[in-house]
């Protein structure tokens, strides 16, 4: 985002703003669209001969009769379908730094569903009929065809997530509070309406008792295991080239959240695996054959077998690597398992699902299938026209949260943090501090001269060390008095863990040590929870050097109530809905 | 549309943009008429005279000889009900190409309503079919042929699955399709366990002078690419109470056909007498083709 000038000038020249917030950009950007553009371009081109010839420019034939078209379908339902990963922590959990980010899942679903739709599109043969699918001008045939249910349940997710998306990026622009009552059914509706639209795509193969590969209950459960892997997976990625190449915020507690999810998805996405392969291979009827084909070749047949076994190992790597801590809070590892994993699910649920389902055929032929040519540049158009879609629609919501695109007579954009006070709001700077070889004398006077009830006590590197409170003092005086030195224990501030009793004339003796320490972007819950569990007035504020930077003590969480940064009431917080 | 893709064709196609390309696949010029055609289920008598006697100007002036389209709607108190001995089918595939030319299907690529495998004596296992089986003569020994075509299901899952309705099953039983309803999403060919639904993967080619001019609306007028199309039982001939193409022709008298309703009709014979069986009777697609050996 090179064009950083505030715009919002007038309201007619709105237009104006949204084409510049979408045109202009810096070389990244232009870089970006144009490679984009011209693989559009040859995906146009690849697609042509297959509007005039037919679709016997692809592979499919009358034995394998889906092919990459609907495995892209499948899986881009799937990344539809998760955006709900983001819907279900930011509203019925309310983790903030979700919220935040929760339109860029809603246009992920958006992207994903317009894909998922222009992959049907190019896959029928007769696209200039697809308004005989619809209602009242069409025959739809509903309730009978899962198909015809899917048509419904696609578009209407599309329907949900673009009037919750513009309704919220207009009224941010606006400068008005949303209507709650009006918008929040249809979040809460998208939740459902997701769930719904993955099993419904997965109900049509389901159904299929022709096709035994798919004709198993658990294909429903083993997509959304696999769409909840692959969603977020994409987002993740997605979010960290956003935050790299806008000025938008989104927080790593963000990130690990969706990281941890993928983390349980996987696991069950490969134990509901394990019990399907299981089940074929222990019955071990005819109907293992297609299993057989997409793990082991049949007779002869392997093409999906290099395929299957890489998802497989893709999937096996990134679900250790999200499975230790360790390597998922390391960004590094934790792209490289977001990768395999987009890729392994790519595989697993896209070809590796739909060619075993024709595999052998039902007269027990063996056509081995890949795809063309043509299909594969048709599908990486549509890939790369999905992802300018989605760079253009992130610009708007990006200008619009950041307070770039406004509305001229809304009120200036308040960019509240939306995980209310962090330590850096309320924190006391300029901090006092002594050296461990400071007399107690001197510490005392220090506490009594400027109000205070303890001060952080650093070395010479200046890192914090330890703290020195008046309970610190105090206890230095009685020591050798154990009944007092109970007694104190019980009624001053009684610390959870045991405290040495230690008597000496400098700070570096009677100091706690190590201090209770927490980080600038600490949320103020967080802070009252430490105070409350290590029984202490105060909290030292470190950077990353354990340079102390301030304080905050209980003071400061009292005066932060009902005062400072709180949000003005009718005006939306930057960059999330509520 | 069956000449390569030329320098010249992209550039009337780019030039009119894609649009027209998603389009004009009909050739020339776009038929708005035919695009607004309603659902055949859907349409009036008077809606589907009309439309009978478009196709029939548009398919005569296309071929150069007259092509008539019938509408005869199904015969009441008829169910047709097909029969097939595997005793004395000899594998000679008469059937497939008398089917091919009746039934005005693509000569290239080449689309086939039935299919005949081979199967070992002692096999029941269609994954040990041979599908491709090609010796100087038939029958072979040891061997024998499995003829599959639609088996007009009674539970048709093709029916089911269709999303738009251009699949149905008529009153005399036979599973239709209405070929300018189809959208060619092929879930039915997904959902058919016998590989009855075949589809045009590119503009069906039949020669000018192959052409059976006496069609029906429901079944053997020409196609257009992108559709799907399957057996009927010549429904042009069994509605005039003529036999289909294939039982005709079959020079071991292995195909029996007739109403089932009708006690004295062949096929009930054939039930009375042979035990017969469905194919993937466990799928309950109650078809009302049925095979036996009537012969040990």
């Amino acid at each position: 985002m090179a064009d950083n000038t505030p715009c919002n000038k007038e309201f007619k020249h709105l237009l104006g703003c949204l084409f510049q917030v979408l045109v202009k950009g810096g070389n990244l950007f232009y870089g970006w669209m144009s490679a984009l553009f011209c693989l559009l371009v040859i995906g146009i081109y690849y697609l042509i001969p297959q509007m005039s010839e037919g679709l016997v420019v692809a592979n499919m034939r009358e034995q394998v009769s889906w092919g990459f078209y609907i495995a892209n379908f499948s899986f881009l339902v799937g990344v539809a379908a998760a955006a709900v990963l983001l819907v279900i922590p930011a509203y019925l959990y309310h983790f903030k730094a979700i919220k935040k980010i929760v339109a860029f899942g809603d246009l992920l679903a958006i992207t994903a569903v317009i894909m998922a739709i222009l992959f049907v599109q190019v896959d029928t043969g007769r696209p200039e009929r697809f308004w005989h699918s619809l209602p009242v001008i069409g025959t739809p045939n509903i309730p009978d065809s899962i198909l015809g249910w899917d048509i419904v349940v696609l578009n209407g997710y599309l329907l949900i997530n673009l009037v919750v998306v513009m309704y919220m990026i207009s009224s941010t622009y606006l400068g008005k509070e949303p209507n709650k009552r009006f918008i929040m059914p249809l979040i809460l509706l998208s939740i459902p309406w997701a769930v719904m639209l993955h099993s419904v795509t997965a109900f049509i193969f389901n159904g299929l008792a022709a096709r035994p590969f798919w004709n198993a209950s658990i294909l429903a459960p083993r997509f959304l295991a696999s769409a909840f892997c692959a969603g977020p997976a994409l987002m993740i990625l997605i979010f960290q080239v956003l935050r790299k190449v806008t000025i938008f915020e989104i927080r790593d507690s963000a990130i690990f959240k969706l990281a941890e999810i993928i983390s349980y998805a996987m696991a069950v996405n490969i134990f509901l695996l394990i019990a399907e392969v299981y089940k074929e291979y222990y019955s071990d009827t005819l109907e293992f054959a297609p299993m057989i084909y997409l793990f082991l070749g049949l007779d002869g047949h392997n093409t999906l077998v290099p395929w299957i076994w890489t998802a497989m190992f893709f999937n096996l790597i990134g679900f250790l690597l999200f499975l230790i801590p360790k390597t998922r809070k390391n960004f590094m590892t934790l792209n490289i398992g977001c990768v395999l994993i987009f890729i392994g699910i790519w595989i697993e649920k896209g070809l590796g699902l739909i060619i075993p389902g024709f595999i052998p055929d039902p007269l027990g032929e063996i056509y081995e299938y890949m795809p063309s040519r043509n299909e594969v540049m048709v599908a990486v158009g549509i890939w790369a026209f999905g992802a300018m879609l989605y760079t253009l629609m992130a610009r708007i919501v990006i200008a619009v949260d950041t307070g770039k695109l406004r509305h001229p007579s809304a009120a200036p954009l308040v960019l509240d943090d939306e995980e209310g006070f962090i330590a850096r709001d309320i924190m006391s700077r300029g901090v006092l501090s002594v050296s461990p070889e400071t007399p107690i004398e001197e510490v005392r006077t220090i506490l009594v001269s400027n109000k205070i009830s303890g001060v952080p006590v650093v070395a010479a590197d200046n890192k914090v060390v330890g703290v020195v409170s008046e309970t610190d003092i105090v206890f230095g005086l009685i020591y050798q008095e154990p009944h007092l030195v109970e007694t104190l224990k019980s009624i001053v501030m009684p610390r959870s863990r045991e405290r040495e009793e230690k008597a000496g004339n400098v700070a570096g003796e009677v100091m706690t040590s190590p201090p209770i320490t927490a980080y600038e972007d600490t949320p103020l819950t967080e802070l009252t929870q430490i105070i409350a569990e290590e029984r202490i007035s105060r909290v030292i504020i470190i950077d990353k050097e354990m340079h102390p930077v301030g304080i905050v003590s209980q003071i400061d969480i009292v005066k932060s109530q009902g005062s400072g940064r709180s949000v003005k009431p009718g005006i939306p917080h930057s960059g999330s809905y509520f | 549309m069956n000449q390569p893709f030329s320098r010249r064709k992209f550039l009337k196609l780019t030039g009119a943009g894609l649009g027209s390309s998603f389009l004009g696949g009909c050739g020339n010029g776009f038929d708005w008429e035919s695009f607004f055609q309603k659902n055949f289920q859907e349409m009036t008598s008077a809606e589907k005279n009309r439309v009978v006697q478009r196709l029939e100007k548009k398919y005569s002036g296309h071929y150069g000889m007259p092509v008539s389209v019938s509408a005869t709607p199904a015969r009441e108190n008829t169910v047709f009900g097909y029969g097939l001995d595997l005793s004395l089918c000899v594998g000679c595939r008469r059937c497939v190409y008398a089917c091919v030319k009746e039934n005005n299907i693509s000569r290239d690529v080449q689309i086939h309503y039935i299919r005949v495998v081979k199967m070992a004596e002692s096999e029941r296992n269609l994954e040990k079919a041979d599908h491709y089986y090609s010796p100087a003569k038939v029958p072979e020994h040891g061997s024998y042929y499995m003829p599959i075509q639609c088996q007009q299901c009674d539970n048709p899952p093709c029916v089911k699955v269709c999303p738009v309705k251009a699949l149905w099953q008529e009153s005399d039983g036979i599973v239709a399709i209405d070929y300018d309803w189809c959208i060619g999403c092929r879930d039915c060919m997904a959902a058919c366990p016998y590989r009855a639904m075949k589809f045009n993967w590119r503009t069906p080619h039949i020669p000018k002078n192959e052409i059976n001019g006496e069609t029906h609306f429901l079944g053997n007028r020409p196609r257009v690419r992108g559709v799907v199309e399957k057996c009927h039982l010549c429904i042009q001939r069994v509605r005039e109470g003529r036999y289909p193409a294939c039982v005709e022709i079959c020079p071991a008298g292995a195909r029996k056909f007739g109403n089932l309703l009708d006690p004295a009709s062949e096929i009930r014979m054939a039930l009375n007498h042979f035990r017969t069986f469905k194919l993937k009777e466990e799928l309950n697609t109650q078809p009302k083709f049925f095979y036996f050996f009537s012969l040990g």
